[in-house]
């Protein structure tokens, strides 16, 4: 079960760099467009419709679905200056109630974003720009990575219980 | 409640959280929940579900992700190394030495990116460890990367000086123009210190035993070409009028990549190494981002920034008075908000009497921009500071006391430019027909 | 009671003075039963969000550009298809035919129009003079929506897409050498810098709405009621004047400071409006029943 989702993760990391890597094609893409039209206008296409709009959806979606992958490589940033100086039972604890904090805060979010969600749905809410995307799209996915963000707290919560001690790691000091 | 005491709740709540060890993207959210739930009459789940989409897809922060991995490519190939060595021969009698890279890097970044956190990702990913290989004190490395990453605000383009423009109706393009001279007053004041730090006490700075010939230098140089064709190609694109700020991102990172093959010792896996640590970092400053944003929505319902600038206000101060207060709170407030939500919050209370007192609007945008880049080093809410523990894994307090000497630098550049407002009018001055 | 209210323009936009004075008279009128708070320039949500958080309740009212809901309904973009109403006159029989459809949509989503406020006709920055139409081919024209660029397309120009903040240097890089856009915006983004040539061609009149949620606005006594929407009638009366003079002296400040202002010829409103009537064609085709129905109406 916990090796499922470690691997769920991992494939929305590598989605959600893939989706990085689009807008960096997208964006390269509106800019070759620019040359082109200097140089010989007309020959092609000026713009890539709504160009921005679709960069910014992707970025979206990199962001959220990168959550829980982030979060198991430590890649969240907080301070560890005071709890690095308590005795373990007392980091086990306090790091019981970080993560359990975390959780409420993950569900609740994931909550409202479904709700958001349906609402898009709903009223069938389009972008404003040339292309209108339905938002409800890019808002499933970035609920979606909202919840495995919301799983991936309990999972860490889980193994932190069965390891007896603090689980998640710093990233290396250079 | 009062005002004051709200602010003392909600401080201290952020300040447990954060020794808690809770991360600051979840601390900054449950700070502005408080906020709202305890605060206000606003629905807190609509509107934190509302704020988070709603500032999760915009076009202005999609340069972040390119720009951090065009930071992460060059660390991985040999093009970071090749500055570095090439430089040498350069900046060996320089007191300092290397350490002016850090501070020109970042200026020279600045010319690229809107952002002072893409300018703290993308050198720091190649300097750091570069300049802590060859031994150079840490606390002086942290401290030159966090202090000239702000650079990335004044230099124009800078997105907080579109912010500011949209939000006071200044013209964007004389706000540009007015950042550049007080840019350059401060990399002068950074590089300055650098000397003399390192001319004070020699040993702080290891030595480079080589000297060089001239003829040696100009073949060591061959190594800047890569970096020198990434960095002009990135700017010419956008002087040449191909490419916006945020398209040249990713014109940035086609280079680099083209670049680092060409130069050998790069490959694909490298490459996926540096999109994975790429998502990584920029999904860790977004979360962080969407938090503070919702912490800015709930002091908006909240009123509270609003009634601190009011109550500012209200004391009628003379202009140097009217400035010294605004500064002490600018850099209170910059302690827990990011500089962005600081200016949204307050400039409707504070541009009246900024200019019922007489203050030029451009040069009070440029003030401003300098007070915000403090605020982008002081703990605990600091952006170049997680930004730099995001790179290094060191504590974002241990980089802030590093940082500090810079935050006081800046102080000085804000007495500068209002001794000598010429510094930020001359430029605009110019423009005018 | 308080009320929060999101705007996405600055302080010293005309729109956010007049609803500023709105807030003040509904203020003053239930003698500070209700008090609206205001937000200006996207301080507390993003303009694409006003909408949602207005319907969803997160705020009780809103203000936004109305034409950013043309995907929603072809009626909602009617004030920014180019040639189609182009003095305030135009502009105001255009907004009292949309207006019941409007509602009536706006409806739908729980919501309700207060009032809308006219931005000033918009008008071509170019450098250097533009005589016909022709004069337009191979520039390098700002477009932000899909009638800029058909129209761009149309005229023979190359659209580019460019949002309002990056106007001044995607100006001075070449990026883009013309565009359309009202006086105010020319003043706000001190277009002397970077164009030499402004002419009122008055392309269209885009406007702002205010809305309000329906059930917040129910849950006021009837009183309140009335105040908002007596202050709501006023603040359009006032705004659409403010709009007209706004028009005046913000046209009058691009030529102080050197802009040549210069009235379109004969040949360049003609095939202007030609232009115009073939996407107003190709808008038909298109266009919702609501759409057309307003169309008519508007015409008669
Ligand atoms: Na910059
Ligand atoms: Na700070």
């Amino acid at each position: 079960m916990g090796h499922l989702f470690q691997k769920l993760y991992s494939i929305c990391g590598a989605l959600a760099g893939g989706l990085i890597l689009c807008i960096c094609l997208l964006i390269s893409a509106q800019i070759v467009l620019n040359g082109v039209g200097r140089f010989a206008p007309g020959a092609f296409p000026s713009t890539i419709p709504s160009y921005g709009d679709f960069s910014g959806f992707m970025l979206a979606g990199a962001t959220f679905l990168a959550l829980a992958h982030t979060l198991r490589a430590g890649g969240h940033i907080r301070v560890n200056l005071v709890t690095a100086r308590m005795p373990l039972r007392a980091q086990v604890v306090v790091e019981a109630a970080v993560l359990l904090i975390s959780a409420a805060l993950a569900g609740y979010l994931t909550w409202f974003m479904i709700d958001l969600t349906l609402e898009s749905l709903h009223y069938n809410d389009l972008s404003t720009g040339i292309v209108p995307v339905p938002l409800w799209i890019p808002q499933s996915v970035a609920t979606f990575g909202m919840a495995l963000f919301l799983i991936a707290i309990l999972h860490t919560l889980a193994d932190l219980v069965r390891a007896g001690r603090p689980v998640l790691t710093t990233p290396d000091e250079v | 409640m009062s005002d004051p005491m709200i602010a003392v709740v909600l401080l201290s709540l952020l300040i447990g959280l954060l020794a808690l060890g809770v991360w600051v993207a979840v601390s900054l959210t449950l700070v502005g929940l408080a906020g709202l739930v305890l605060f206000s009459n606003a629905p807190s789940g609509l509107v934190l579900a509302s704020t988070f989409w709603g500032h999760s897809h915009s076009w202005a922060l999609t340069a972040l992700p390119l720009f951090i991995l065009m930071g992460e490519i060059l660390l991985r190939s040999r093009m970071s190394d090749d500055m570095f060595t090439g430089l040498v021969p350069w900046l060996s009698r320089a007191p300092g030495r290397l350490l002016h890279v850090n501070v020109f890097g970042c200026a020279i970044f600045a010319a690229v990116s809107g952002s002072s956190a893409a300018t703290a990702a993308t050198i720091g990913r190649m300097s750091v460890p570069e300049l802590t290989r060859r031994g150079y004190p840490e606390n002086l490395i942290l401290g030159t990367l966090a202090g000239s990453a702000t650079l990335g605000l004044l230099i124009p383009p800078s997105i907080i000086l579109i912010v500011y423009g949209v939000a006071t109706e200044q013209s964007i393009a004389r706000l540009f123009i007015a950042g550049v001279l007080p840019g350059i007053m401060l990399i002068v004041l950074f590089a300055g210190y650098v000397a003399v730090r390192a001319w004070m006490n020699p040993d702080l700075i290891p030595a480079i035993d080589q000297s060089f010939s001239f003829r040696q230098k100009i073949v060591a140089s061959r190594r800047l070409i890569p970096v020198a064709l990434l960095i002009g190609g990135v700017i010419g694109s956008i002087y040449a009028g191909l490419a916006s700020p945020t398209d040249a991102a990713a014109l940035g990172v086609v280079l680099a990549t083209g670049l680092a093959f060409a130069s050998g010792s790069f490959s694909w896996r490298l490459f996926g190494a540096a999109v994975m640590s790429a998502t990584r970092t920029s999904c860790m400053i977004a979360l962080i981002l969407l938090g503070a944003a919702f912490l800015s929505v709930s002091m908006g319902f909240t009123g509270l920034p609003r009634n601190l600038a009011a109550w500012i206000s209200d004391m009628n101060l003379s202009a140097t008075a009217l400035l010294m207060a605004l500064t002490v709170f600018f850099v209170v407030l910059g302690c827990f908000l990011d500089g962005i939500s600081v200016i949204v919050l307050t400039t409707s209370i504070i541009m009246p009497m900024v200019s019922a007192v007489g203050i030029d609007p451009l040069w009070f945008g440029i003030y401003l921009v300098i007070v915000v880049e403090m605020s982008q080093i002081t703990p605990p809410v600091g952006f170049n500071l997680f930004v730099i523990q995001g790179l290094t894994g060191i504590d974002i307090l241990r980089i802030a006391k590093a940082a500090f000497p810079f935050f006081l630098l800046l102080l000085l550049g804000v007495v500068l430019i209002w001794v000598f407002p010429q510094i930020v009018t001359f430029l605009p001055g110019l423009m005018s027909g | 009671q308080n009320w929060d209210m999101p705007t996405p323009y600055g302080d010293s936009t005309f729109h956010t003075q007049n609803i500023m004075q709105f807030a003040d008279e509904v203020r003053t009128a239930t003698d500070g039963g209700l008090d609206i708070t205001i937000h200006s320039a996207g301080s507390l949500f993003p303009h694409s969000e006003i909408k949602g958080a207005v319907r969803n309740r997160s705020v009780p009212i809103g203000e936004l550009f109305l034409s950013t809901l043309s995907n929603e309904d072809m009626v909602f973009g009617m004030d920014s298809q180019p040639f189609l109403a182009t003095s305030y006159d135009d502009a105001q029989r255009l907004w009292d035919a949309q207006r019941p459809v409007i509602t009536e949509l706006l409806a739908e989503q729980g919501l309700m129009p207060l009032f809308s406020v006219a931005w000033p006709a918009q008008g071509l920055y170019t450098n250097g003079e533009i005589k016909t139409v022709e004069d337009l081919n191979g520039l390098r024209f700002r477009a932000y929506n899909a009638a800029l660029e058909e129209f761009a397309t149309l005229a023979g120009a190359a659209p580019v897409q460019v949002e309002a903040p990056d106007i001044p240097q995607a100006f001075s890089t070449g990026q883009v050498s013309a565009m359309i856009t009202s006086p105010s915006t020319g003043v706000n983004s001190t277009a002397w810098d970077f164009v030499t040539h402004y002419s009122p061609i008055n392309a269209w009149v885009p406007k702002n709405i205010v809305i309000v949620n329906q059930r917040e606005f129910d849950r006021l006594d009837e009183e309140t009621q009335t105040a908002v929407l007596e202050a709501a009638k006023a603040a359009e009366t006032r705004g659409w004047q403010m709009s007209m003079e706004e028009a005046e002296t913000q046209t009058a400040a691009l030529a102080e400071n050197g802009i040549t202002v210069y009235e379109p010829s004969e040949e360049l409103v003609q095939g202007l409006q030609a232009i115009g009537d073939t996407m107003l064609e190709s808008w038909q085709q298109e266009a919702s029943d609501s759409a057309r129905a307003v169309l008519e109406a508007y015409r008669n």
